[in-house]
């Protein structure tokens, strides 16, 4: 893995930042919604206990709840203008059943009205005035006034209007009441105007069913309607932007204040997907407060009111109207001389993220982003550049083991302080041995040879004296092997200061134009005497090709590289010469059959001092091969700004030497010298 | 009378050598080791032939000096340099000293002997007057063949006597080329191609210092070298 990437993966490591944001956050929220509730609570607190203080008339338990009716009743016996309030029928029916009778009790300013609703599949119809009325079925209705009690036995044989007579007492309650009846196939309905003057503070009713029968004495209720007073009493103590309600221990709605409505100051906004983010994240979780408690109900059926009517205080966040609204309702029970009467139901509108109202905390999350981007941005850059400073002492690590040490200016990064530069200066001091230690290996030859041609003068002339003197002739045999020794020993030092003279010869090389094409074709008839037998191909573009550079070099590279060719190609084998010119370089190649380059020395070859002839056998008496004729090949090209290669040809046939030239750069006039 | 020769050369064993083989063919030869001694004997009795050896002991430019101190005393006596090294051959000639000729260490001595009656048959020849029939002309260039002597366009151009009979072997069938071989023999030396190419390139730096526009030794790549017609 690159240094980049891991460097980029350590930045990785600062995500912890965005995400230590990311819990603050949260927690700062969930403190922020805490604190909300709390003071929420303190608030109801303190409201319940000030309510408390105000004159409210608890009645006992159970009660039956008397509606607030909109609109003026048409006692008809259908129950459509008690639609709204069909939910909220109480079930006064038999203790094994409930549900068999279902009254509503409503009061507008014509007076009381009740709907009662009775489930009996089984008809006994019997008018009220019937002997029979008490054993069929009916509905016992009691009203009381203080002590003063009335009964009335509801009953009709068929639908439509009736009468209810009261049985027979003195009171001041009305002596007959007007209802209507209906019936379907599952039961039957009763609709009842009850006058308003005067007003029962008590009502039972009871059904009796002919086919199972039971007590028809019902117990007076007490009533429970909506408290006007104590709503405006609660409407003075509720504060701004809060709804208030009284409920009793049923549940059911005494007083209500206030308004839902969240501070006009922002409602509108939209959050963008970075707040639907989260509040789909960290507030509809927590939405888990009742649907009850929403609009504005007779009877709040709701987990939050069970819970404070039963003595404990209790919070809970909804959804609000609007998007982007949320209800915090605190519910705290009611309670006077000790007991619980009711619950005071406490509801405010917020905004649906507070956080992001809080616009610092906002900011501080962008700040985090943004702090995260940079520092990723800025380990990136470092890691980019650390990464670059390394891949440069690599890359002139691999300049200087191909040139052999030798390095055209200083290491990159030697003046670095820090480690890289360290290492750098390490590196520097060890291509300046390897390069000392090849110089040293360079010049071992040429420095031998200078040594020895000494010693091998005097040895050669005092041969020449030796052939001048009278020898008998076996001593003659001895100085005629004696002269072969020096002859070939003169021979190996010529060949060891070969590289060096080469190396002077290239070094005062003049350039001309000449026609490379034409010295091509002069050295390929020259070698056609040479080939010895081996077929020699020869393939020369027709046009000349004008180049400028050291004609004599180039003929002496060719040389080397066609003996090389001829020494390799068995007896019966080919070499082919070939020229040709590519856009600003011309290309000789020279190929021959025989054996394969060795794959690793294929890059090495053109270095001095290499030979692979081992594997060949050398002929008694030739000199051994040095290795420096490639060398020469190399210097040459590199002279006229080209480079020489070698490499096994594709099929296997043999070997292809190439030489690519481009020519000498032309010298400018001044810099000509002249003998002077 | 026997010619004098003065050998200077610091290796006492190849100086040794040279002194004893020149003797039998007939020269009176003296050595010296160091260049203050030869300078010593030169300043009594000048030699008639000396053969320097560039690196003389101590001193690399030794023989240098000892030409220069020489020529100062006798612009016409035959100095020939014999050095080990084949750079100093473009630095004699480049430094113009006006040796008459310079030869590798591992000549021969039958070819350094050549060398010497060569150069004195040309010291003779340089006494008389111009023979007419030994000198060839071809176009701006004059060959006087006694006298060891070439002119182009009238101008002397110093050659050395190794570089004067390679000019004469091509100018003496113009147009025809020569290799490297043919060169070597008559030129009467044993080197390698490298050495007969820088020959030929301080053959031409020579006209060319003369004559700017000498472009008459034609190199032939492969074959050798010709004369232009």
């Amino acid at each position: 893995m690159s240094l980049r990437l891991k460097l980029l993966l350590v930045a990785l490591s600062t995500l912890a930042l965005p995400w230590a944001g990311w819990q603050f956050v949260r927690q700062t929220e969930a403190l922020l919604r805490e604190g909300q509730e709390q003071a929420l609570l303190a608030s109801a607190g303190t409201l319940a206990k000030a309510f408390a203080a105000a004159d409210v008339v608890w009645p006992a338990v159970p009660v039956l709840y008397l509606h607030r009716l909109a609109q003026p009743m048409a006692v008809d016996g259908y129950a459509d203008d008690w639609t709204e309030l069909r939910a909220y029928a109480q079930s006064l029916g038999p203790p094994q059943d409930a549900q068999k009778l279902r009254v509503l009790l409503g009061e507008n300013t014509g007076g009381l009205y009740l709907l009662a609703e009775v489930r009996d599949a089984t008809r006994t119809r019997v008018d009220a005035r019937d002997p029979r009325a008490a054993q069929s079925d009916h509905l016992m209705l009691t009203l009381a006034r203080g002590a003063d009690t009335r009964r009335y036995l509801l009953a009709s044989a068929a639908p439509g209007a009736f009468e209810a007579h009261a049985e027979a007492a003195d009171s001041a309650l009305p002596e007959r009441l007007a209802g209507a009846w209906q019936e379907d196939g599952s039961g039957y309905r009763v609709e009842l105007r009850i006058p308003d003057a005067p007003r029962p503070d008590r009502i039972g009713i009871a059904a009796f069913d002919a086919a199972a029968p039971g007590p028809d004495r019902p117990e007076p209720r007490a009533l429970l309607a909506y408290d006007v007073r104590a709503a405006r009493s609660l409407g003075a103590l509720v504060p701004d932007h809060a709804r208030a309600r009284v409920v009793d221990t049923d549940a059911w709605l005494i007083a209500d204040a206030g308004e839902l409505q969240a501070p006009a100051s922002a409602s509108r906004e939209t959050d963008g997907w970075f707040g639907n983010l989260v509040y789909h994240s960290m507030i509809a979780p927590v939405l888990t407060g009742s649907a009850a408690l929403a609009g504005a109900a007779p009877r709040i059926d709701a987990a939050e009111v069970w819970q404070a009517l039963s003595g404990v205080a209790a919070t809970s966040w909804r959804a609000g109207e609007t998007r982007g609204e949320v209800v915090l309702t605190a519910a705290v029970p009611l309670r006077t001389e000790g007991e619980v009467r009711g619950a005071l139901v406490l509801e405010q509108a917020n905004r649906a993220l507070p956080l992001l109202a809080n616009r610092a905390l906002f900011g501080l999350a962008g700040a985090t982003l943004a702090a995260l981007v940079v520092s990723g941005l800025i380990l990136l850059a470092f890691g980019a550049s650390l990464s670059f400073r390394i891949r440069r002492l690599r890359n002139a690590a691999e300049r200087a083991v191909r040139t052999s040490g030798r390095l055209h200016g200083p290491m990159p990064l030697a003046d670095a302080e820090d480690e890289l530069g360290d290492l750098a200066r390490s590196f520097g001091k060890l291509f300046d041995e390897v390069g000392a230690y090849t110089e040293y290996l360079r010049s071992l030859a040429s420095k031998l040879s200078h040594e020895l041609n000494t010693p091998l003068a005097i040895v050669k002339s005092s041969l020449d004296n030796l052939d001048h003197q009278a020898l008998p002739a076996d001593a003659r045999a001895y100085a005629a092997r004696a002269r072969d020794g020096a002859e070939r020993l003169g021979k190996i030092v010529r060949a060891m200061s070969e590289a060096g003279r080469i190396e002077r010869a290239i070094a005062s090389a003049e350039a001309e134009d000449f026609d490379l094409t034409a010295l091509v074709a002069g050295c390929a008839e020259g070698y056609r005497a040479l080939a010895d037998g081996r077929e020699l191909r020869v393939r020369l573009p027709a046009a000349p090709i004008s180049f400028h550079g050291a004609p004599e070099l180039v003929a002496q590279a060719l040389d080397k590289l066609f003996d090389n060719a001829r020494s390799f190609a068995p007896a019966d084998g080919w070499i082919e010469l070939s020229l040709a010119q590519s856009d600003a370089s011309a290309e000789i190649r020279v190929a021959n059959s025989g054996p394969l380059l060795p794959v690793t020395m294929q890059d090495r070859l053109f270095d001095s001092l290499v030979s692979v002839r081992g594997a060949v056998a050398r002929n008694a008496g030739e000199t051994p091969h040095l290795g420096l004729g490639l060398y020469v090949v190399r210097l040459v090209a590199e002279l006229h700004r080209g480079s020489a290669t070698a490499r096994n040809m594709a099929d296997g046939r043999g070997v292809e030497f190439g030489l690519r030239l481009s020519g000498m750069p032309r010298r400018r006039l001044s810099e000509v010298r002249t003998d002077a | 009378m026997p010619r004098s020769i003065a050998i200077v050369e610091d290796e006492p064993l190849i100086r040794a050598n040279y002194v004893e083989a020149l003797a039998r063919l007939g020269y009176e030869v003296r050595g010296y080791g160091a260049r203050g001694e030869a300078e010593a004997a030169f300043s009594q009795r000048l030699p008639e032939l000396v053969i320097i050896d560039i690196g003389l002991g101590d001193e690399p430019e030794g023989g240098f000096e000892l030409c220069r101190s020489l020529r100062a005393k006798s612009p016409t006596l035959p100095i020939i340099f014999l050095t080990a090294r084949d750079s100093d051959f473009d630095v004699i000639s480049g430094l113009r000293l006006g040796a008459d000729d310079y030869l590798a260490k591992d000549v021969s001595l039958h070819q350094l002997a050549a060398r010497i009656s060569a150069l004195f048959r040309r010291m003779e020849a340089l006494r008389k007057p111009v023979a007419a029939d030994n000198v060839i002309a071809h176009g701006p260039l004059k060959i006087e063949t006694e006298r060891m002597r070439v002119t182009w366009n009238g101008i002397d151009v110093p050659l050395t006597v190794t570089e004067f009979w390679m000019v004469h072997t091509l100018v003496r069938f113009p147009g025809h080329v020569k290799n490297r071989d043919q060169l070597m023999r008559d030129a009467q030396v044993v080197v390698d191609d490298a050495t007969i190419t820088s020959h030929v390139k301080r053959i031409r730096k020579k006209f060319i210092a003369v004559d700017a526009a000498f472009d008459a030794i034609d190199t032939v790549h492969g074959a050798g070298y010709r004369w232009k017609p």
